[in-house]
């Protein structure tokens, strides 16, 4: 009879683990649960949708229920998950024991829901399931004016597209500049006049106090800085490991909060793996575990959980850690840490900075590229970095992650080679443009030091 | 979860808050775009006492203790970065 395992979880980890398992071993019955009516679309592309810059939500979905049947996978739709007994080696859905060899549980996030007096009324809304957000998406065609809560990278991003859908957007923060979590405020500046160009009025360093309706539903939104009346309010706070049925079930968690992990993505009891959202990994400049990361970590972790579970050996790496996204019509990345976070963390860093240009200067449609990278002072290997202006910022984080990864430093920058053709890259790559001014910085604050 | 478990945890989440606190009040003092941070006045000894204890150790110290509290991670091998050396495979395994 052949090994059975179950996936709890039909998100980017979920799926790429029951996909990738079968596709590893077809001996294996793979089973999915899913709480969800659908499988296999974007999430991330939901605030697009409803800025108007994808045309619909159907256009986000990326397969059927009916082709991973197809492909062997026994499909469990809006079936809960209610726990999970390790000692007879069963899971429990819809009052139905059901029996596994091996369990990869993905079970996700939620959004944090703000502690304050109001909190349940109608008209709060979280973005996370598609057919909600089509739900939301009719109902905004009726409003004015909403309120986006937390300016988190969703946050951003709702506040923007909202704000180009053409809606009165009030965006409320407690920090003194969006993202101030990722971003340094050295970029405060572009993003914020890009996000006013769309209609979005900043309320920042403002705190959420509670809302207020009639008959039950939202209508206006308590700050520190008064009352802003609102048809709706979208609330993008942090995202909290889903990981209850699990610590139920006796695998540890960590201090974040999130199941603790090793780096074949096993928990602490045997035959369990974890992926994606619900988990924490070590970064790798600090050790620290870190979670709450992107689709694309989402996905890799799924894929490596599904290749243990299947028999194979394959191992993650401690993240890096690099980021993307377009906050109004500005383009901002970077990877690992920033000023801000080294600062926090008590890092000492060095900085070298740059602005380049994305295409030959005179070829139209070139714009510019800021680009700043920290380096461990001495070695000068880097240790983080934050690119922003507007086309090629993603590659260069996504070059500049694993190349910190493996250990390259501001010379090796310096004298990188790159692509000279006028109409995909300038001559002076804005990276190496960045590292040579750090290193001249290094050598006169050295020569400084010398006398 | 035990009752160490639930300390760790409370001890990462507000040591970061005020550090956080701290990092974004010094770098965005002045910066074009900025405005000053929420203050709730909350965490005083955290402010008055961690945070500037904190910032005084050196990172291998803060990293030493951080491992000594089991708050980093365990079961993971991170890639060697040696510097202006390619990266190589990892040996066989015996």
């Amino acid at each position: 009879m052949s090994e059975r395992l179950i996936v709890i979880g039909g998100g980017g980890a979920g799926t790429a683990a029951a996909t990738i398992a079968k596709r590893v071993n077809p001996d294996l019955t793979v089973t999915l649960f899913t709480e969800f009516p659908d499988i296999a679309y974007s999430p991330c592309g939901i605030p697009f949708v409803h800025g108007r810059e994808i045309p619909k939500f159907e256009d986000l979905f990326l397969s059927t229920v009916e082709r991973y049947i197809e492909d062997g996978l026994d499909m469990r739709m809006e079936t809960t998950v209610t726990d999970i007994d390790m000692d007879r080696g069963t899971i429990t859905a819809r009052n139905t024991h059901e029996g596994f060899d091996k369990l990869v549980v993905c079970t996700g996030f939620t959004w944090e829901k703000p502690d304050v007096e109001g909190a349940n009324l109608e008209g709060l809304h979280y973005v996370k399931d598609i057919r909600a957000a089509m739900l939301f998406d009719e109902q905004l065609d009726g409003m004015k004016r909403v309120a986006v809560i937390g300016a988190t990278p969703l946050g951003v991003e709702m506040a923007g597209n909202l704000g180009h859908r053409g809606l009165q957007v009030d965006f409320v923060d407690e920090g003194p500049w969006v993202l101030s979590e990722v971003l340094d405020p050295d970029v405060a500046a572009p993003v914020h006049d890009s996000l006013e160009k769309r209609g979005v009025t900043l309320r920042l360093g403002t705190r959420l106090e509670g809302f207020a309706g009639t008959d039950g539903r939202v209508r206006t939104v308590a700050t520190s800085a008064g009352e802003l009346p609102c048809d709706a309010v979208i609330v993008c706070l942090h995202k909290l490991p889903n990981s209850a049925l699990a610590e139920a079930a006796g695998v540890k968690t960590g201090t974040t909060g999130g199941i603790v992990v090793d780096d074949h993505m096993r928990t602490s009891l045997p035959d369990v793996w974890a992926a994606g959202d619900v988990v924490e990994v070590p970064h790798g400049l600090s050790m620290i575990p870190i979670r709450g990361l992107t689709g694309s970590h989402a996905y890799a972790q799924g894929r490596t959980a599904a290749f243990n579970a299947a028999g194979r050996d394959n191992a993650y790496d401690p993240v890096w850690v690099p980021w993307g996204m377009v906050a109004g019509d500005y383009t901002i990345g970077g990877f690992s840490l920033g000023e801000t976070l080294a600062t926090a963390m008590g890092v000492p860093y060095v900085v070298a900075k740059g602005v380049g240009v994305s295409r030959a200067r005179y070829y139209p449609g070139a714009t510019r590229t800021h680009v700043k990278l920290l380096a461990e002072p001495g070695t000068l290997r880097l240790i983080g970095g934050q690119i922003h202006g507007g086309e090629g910022v993603k590659e260069r984080a996504d070059f500049l992650a694993f190349a910190a990864k493996r250990g390259a430093t501001l010379e090796d920058i310096a004298w990188m080679e790159n692509i000279y053709s006028p109409p995909i890259g300038a001559l002076f790559e804005p990276m190496a443009i960045a590292a040579q001014a750090g290193l001249e910085d290094v050598r006169r604050s050295q020569a400084v030091g010398a006398a | 979860m035990t009752a160490l478990d639930r300390m760790k945890r409370n001890l990462r989440d507000r040591s970061e808050h005020y550090l956080m606190l701290a990092a974004i009040r010094d770098l965005g003092a002045g910066k074009p775009g900025t405005v000053a941070p929420f203050d709730d006045r909350s965490g005083l000894l955290w402010r008055t006492m961690f945070v500037p204890l904190y910032r005084r150790l050196p990172w291998p110290l803060k990293r030493r203790a951080m491992e000594t509290l089991r708050m980093t991670a365990t079961g993971w091998q991170p890639p060697e970065r040696r510097a202006h050396e390619p990266w190589r495979p990892p040996p066989p395994e015996p």
